[in-house]
């Protein structure tokens, strides 16, 4: 902060007029710092590609990492199927979304609220709970679902086998797949003006035809925002593959990234050539998807009449029915399995002569490691979400209200981490940290960690706070600025206040996110500075499934209920598409 | 026969009952609007005749055919009652040319390509956007988006054509100029319109007949003139445009109407006729009840003396006059009170008196408290 402090001395002498000087300062400090704690880690990764030395040597260049990483099979193979997962979960995600969300939002299924409600926990349940859930029940040899299907009459020949591709597909559905694009897409089919469909119906269409041929079409926009947003995220899905993947000797993108600088010798030249393909590919999409983002819907937004929902008549039953199954598979199937599986003897075996018992919790609270990854979490993420409340609302500030040069720069830098996968960012931050001299005594701490969690939400923090800056209007700061108080001063005594709860808003989410993703940090952590989410991997890998089960309860405890709490304060966190 | 006839009808939002009871009788052909302030319940009335909205009470017939009833349980989906229906945002889709929006209707209808443009191109010619098939339709301007609206609405040549305050998000000359079209588009297609505005001019002017409603219920039902000139409410009489009113007492009554001696002007005394009465329930039509005499400003003629052999003329003096174009707006003073009326005599000097002719035929007269 000493160098903020400048800023502001240099700040309140120069007042009005002269606040040029020190709000370029200002941004070159921002711009600096974002830079190098979000470009340079990418650099490196670029750079280091070409480097044929270990981390901590002297850097040798030479061609040989790129000539390794594609002269082996299993990397391509691997980003093949990271598209393959991709494409195969949009085809089957997006329709359901599409047709959930009308359902939702434009007809009258009762319960809809309800409904949404429990899409929204669906979205903010930790990816590592959805998949662990669904792993105890579709095991192939202990699996619940398994177990129950052999001792059915005639199911008995069926097993499903969640370490598998459909596996994984199925997991990414019930996990996240659907849940976002509902979210995303419910609140914009709510402010259709529903005049286009009744012009519809006039004309002569019913209900069915009036939503294939008018409504989804005039969602298109928003759907193909949603669609590549999804298509983007593609590299960064991480928790679920290395659960589900690893184990039969399936890679994708990211846990091919960390396979690779976990080896012994780490081959992390080799992981950063990976890493460079996609990243210049993600590059590449950045402007897109900001384009996309900021790009506001014309056709849709009609505030002249309360909008009329459609009559499903008889129909509204089943699709009460389907809305429910939904829901319960998307919420209930992996809570209460996790539940189980930590209350549980063995999970699914309720013939034993003791089914039930609490020796996994009384263990889990005397275990050290899982009471030290508990309280790394809790640091790291407190942390995150102070860190990252303050910075990100600093830097929105200076983007809506400042006409200060190099907007455009910082404002780009804030988007790219969104299109970063977890796992290359990490590998950046290890670069950085271990690769620099000065910084090498912080690999190993909590530190690292905090950093590298403050970055993740970069591009929706900034987002969110910017558009609340700018609906703020800048009067009341400006009557401060009139009154005589600088900038700094107005924006600690004027703009924070007001902004509280936003930034509380902000907090939650980076909280949230610092605890459940394990993704950024996963290169970054040494066994003392785990956190609950790399434990749980490591326990699950190791094949204790009952006390990886508390420690999932854990994360999800931590981040829903957090979650929870902020929303009956009137916070809704979660994600916006506009 | 009526064409389409809409009895008892009834909806509430909430608590508030939108529409209130109402029957109406519409004949083929005919252009009727729905006049009222917003709130009146026009539009809902509309909506249920279109079947976007389901009516509490009431029943609804086109022909001989019942669209919907509440105690029957026929409720036909809008889809099937085959109407037209142009929206006040036009709810054009964005996603479609502007040939692709009238053709539409069509291909719902299951009516073959080839077909289809045979009919979409003379419907765009019908509202002269002939040419304009493979515009966007954002790209066309207010206008004439409202004209795609009306050759969707056209297109499948439906029984009736329900027009939501189609004219109101024009400006204003444009909104002259479309009105007179419109009239002049059904005059030839000859389709039956249920219009609804809150405009009185577009009503006037564009109306076979005028429903007037007020909360929710029927106010007076009649020919443009009808309404205007012989309003049977104060509401009907208020709303239509300005009046020119005098207070006074029934003098007497015989069988051709009765006198009414003026409370100002000298006592003078105003014949009125028996169609300018309201109905007895509101006046007695008693000798010595007060009365108020209520006349169209315009209808006034003012004359700078005394005019020879005429009656009903009463005397006023001349406060100030405006001249405003294609008329003089004059403030007169009649007995302490100042009125406003228009004439396009040359006002002679201010304070000056002048003479007021209140034709005894298109006076009305109403109760006061």
């Amino acid at each position: 902060m000493a160098e903020t402090n400048a800023a502001a001395v240099k700040m309140r002498s120069g007042a009005w007029s002269g606040s040029l000087n020190g709000g370029t300062l200002l941004m070159a400090l921002l711009i600096g710092a974002m830079g190098f704690y979000v470009v340079y880690p990418l650099l490196l990764i670029l750079v280091n590609s070409f480097n044929i030395a270990t981390i901590a040597e002297p850097p040798v260049y030479g061609l040989q990492a790129w000539r390794d990483a594609f002269s082996e099979p299993g990397i391509w193979r691997a980003l093949w199927n990271s598209v393959r997962i991709g494409i195969v979960l949009q085809v089957v995600a997006l329709p359901m979304g599409i047709l959930i969300s009308w359902l939702l939002a434009r007809t009258n299924v009762p319960f809809a609220a309800g409904f949404e409600f429990c899409f929204w926990i669906s979205f903010i349940l930790p990816n590592l709970a959805t998949t662990f859930g669904w792993m105890l029940l579709l095991d192939p040899h202990t699996g619940l679902i398994n177990s129950w299907l052999k001792t059915m009459p005639f199911l008995g020949g069926l097993n499903f086998d969640i370490y598998s591709f459909p596996g994984i597909i199925w997991t990414h559905v019930v996990a996240n797949g659907i849940s976002t694009k509902v979210m995303l897409m419910t609140p914009a089919f709510r402010r259709m003006d529903a005049r286009m469909e009744e012009a519809s119906r006039m004309s002569g269409a019913n209900t069915w035809r009036t939503m294939v041929r008018i409504t989804v079409p005039m969602m298109t926009p928003i759907i193909v925002v949603v669609f590549l947003l999804s298509v983007i995220r593609i590299f960064s899905s991480f928790e679920t593959e290395l659960l589900l993947g690893v184990p039969w000797g399936f890679y994708v993108y990211s846990t091919k990234i960390v396979d690779l600088a976990r080896q012994e010798p780490p081959l992390v030249n080799q992981a950063a050539a990976l890493g460079s393909v996609i990243l210049l590919f993600l590059v590449a999409f950045i402007p897109m998807q900001r384009r996309l983002i900021a790009r506001r819907q014309f056709t849709t937004v009609t505030g002249q009449f309360k909008p009329k929902l459609v009559d499903l008549g008889a129909w509204k039953y089943p699709a009460t029915v389907f809305l429910g199954l939904v829901v319960f598979l998307l919420d209930v199937v992996p809570v209460l399995s996790v539940l189980g599986g930590s209350f549980m003897v063995r999970f699914g075996f309720f013939n034993l002569p003791r089914t039930w018992t609490l020796e996994y919790w009384t263990m889990a609270i005397n275990d050290p490691r899982i009471i030290m990854a508990l309280k790394n979490t809790l640091i790291v993420a407190v942390s995150a979400g102070l860190v990252g409340a303050f910075i990100f609302s600093l830097i929105a500030y200076v983007l809506v209200r400042t006409k200060l040069p190099g907007r455009g720069i910082l404002d780009s830098i804030c988007w790219l981490p969104s299109a970063i996968p977890g796992v290359l960012a990490g590998l950046g931050l290890l670069w950085l940290f271990l690769g620099t001299p000065v910084f090498r005594p912080f690999y190993g701490t909590l530190f690292l960690l905090v950093i590298a969690s403050v970055l993740g939400g970069v591009t929706l923090s900034t987002q969110i706070l910017k558009a609340n800056f700018v609906q703020l209007g800048s009067e009341l700061e400006e009557a401060s600025r009139m009154h005589g108080a600088g900038f700094w001063r107005t924006y600690f005594k004027i703009v924070l206040p007001l902004m509280a709860q936003t930034m509380i808003l902000i907090g939650v989410i980076k909280f949230m996110f610092a605890a459940q993703h394990a993704s950024a940090i996963i290169l970054l952590a040494t066994s003392d500075t785990r956190t609950l989410s790399l434990l749980a991997l490591d326990q699950v890998a190791a094949g204790y499934r009952e006390v990886a089960s508390i420690t999932v309860i854990l994360i999800m405890a931590m981040t829903l209920g957090l979650a929870l709490i902020a929303r009956s304060f009137g916070l809704k966190v979660g994600i916006r598409a506009e | 026969m009526s064409f389409l006839r809409i009895k008892g009808l009834y909806k509430h939002f909430g608590e508030v009952a939108a529409v209130n009871g109402i029957d109406l009788e519409v004949n083929e052909g005919e252009f009727f609007t729905l006049l009222g302030s917003s709130g009146c319940g026009k539009t809902t009335t509309l909506r249920m005749v279109g079947g976007l909205e389901k009516p509490d009470r009431g029943e609804i017939l086109l022909g001989d055919r019942c669209i919907v009833s509440q105690s029957k349980g026929i409720f036909i989906k809008p889809e099937k009652r085959d109407m037209g229906m142009v929206f006040q945002s036009y709810a054009l889709w964005p996603h479609m040319t502007v040939f692709e929006n009238v053709a539409y209707p069509l291909k719902v209808r299951g009516v073959k390509r080839a077909q289809v443009a045979e009919k979409v191109l003379p419907a765009l010619e019908l509202v002269g956007l002939a040419g304009y098939e493979d515009r966007p339709v954002p790209a066309l301007s207010g206008g004439q988006q409202q004209r795609v609206a009306l050759a969707r609405a056209l297109v499948f040549s439906p029984s009736v054509l329900l027009l939501d305050e189609p004219l109101s998000n024009l400006d204003a000359r444009l909104r002259e100029e479309m009105r007179r079209e419109l009239k002049d588009l059904q005059r030839r297609v000859g389709v039956t319109v249920l219009f609804v505005t809150h405009d009185q001019m577009e009503a006037l002017s564009l109306s076979d007949r005028i429903a007037i409603m007020n909360h929710g219920q029927l106010e007076q039902v009649g020919s443009p003139e009808d309404v205007y000139y012989r309003p049977s409410t104060s509401f009907a009489r208020d709303f239509l445009g300005r009046i020119f009113a005098l207070s006074g007492r029934i003098a007497s009554v015989s069988e051709q109407g009765l006198v009414v001696e003026l409370r100002d002007a000298g006592g003078a005394a105003l014949r009125v006729r028996r169609e300018g009465l309201p109905s007895s329930a509101m006046l007695k039509r008693a000798v010595g009840q007060q009365v108020m005499v209520a006349i169209r400003p315009e209808q006034i003629a003012v004359w700078p003396s005394p005019p020879d052999g005429q009656d009903n003329v009463v005397a006023a003096t001349l406060k100030s006059s405006q001249f405003l174009g294609d008329h003089y707006e004059y403030t007169v003073g009649i007995g302490g009170e100042s009125r406003v009326i228009g004439s396009a005599l040359r006002p002679p000097p201010a304070g000056q008196q002048i003479f007021l002719e209140l034709k005894e035929e298109e006076i009305t007269l109403w109760p006061t408290a």
